[in-house]
């Protein structure tokens, strides 16, 4: 783990681990977030838990 | 961040697909579970329910 550009089995160095895994709890945030709105919406409008 | 070198042993083309694939057959799997298993979605998406409620009261006036 000391080497900063040793390239692991996958191919990837840990930078580009790291960088690919930002993303993908970026993308994971934004989802989650959409899907607060619509249940958020589906709530107010539908009789669901109602 | 943590689990951040998780893409060092797990290739990303195998492991982003399974993480997306398991959210969305999660996801699916239990919008499915609400629709068969009740009976107020297919009449909420059927619409016209608060007109078709409210004429019976018009025509009692």
């Amino acid at each position: 783990m000391a080497d900063p550009n040793k390239v692991w089995p996958t191919g990837l160095t840990e930078a580009e681990s790291e960088e690919i895994h930002r993303n993908l709890i970026q993308g994971t945030q934004i989802f989650g977030m959409i899907a607060v709105l619509a249940h958020l919406l589906a709530y107010i409008y539908s009789p669901w838990l109602h | 961040m943590i689990y951040g070198k998780i893409w060092c042993v797990v290739k990303p083309s195998v492991g982003i697909p399974l993480f997306l694939s398991a959210v969305a057959i999660g996801s699916f799997a239990v919008h499915l579970a609400l629709v068969t298993n009740t009976t107020w979605v297919k009449d909420f998406l059927q619409g016209g329910q608060k007109t078709a409620a409210a004429q019976p009261q018009a025509v009692k006036k």
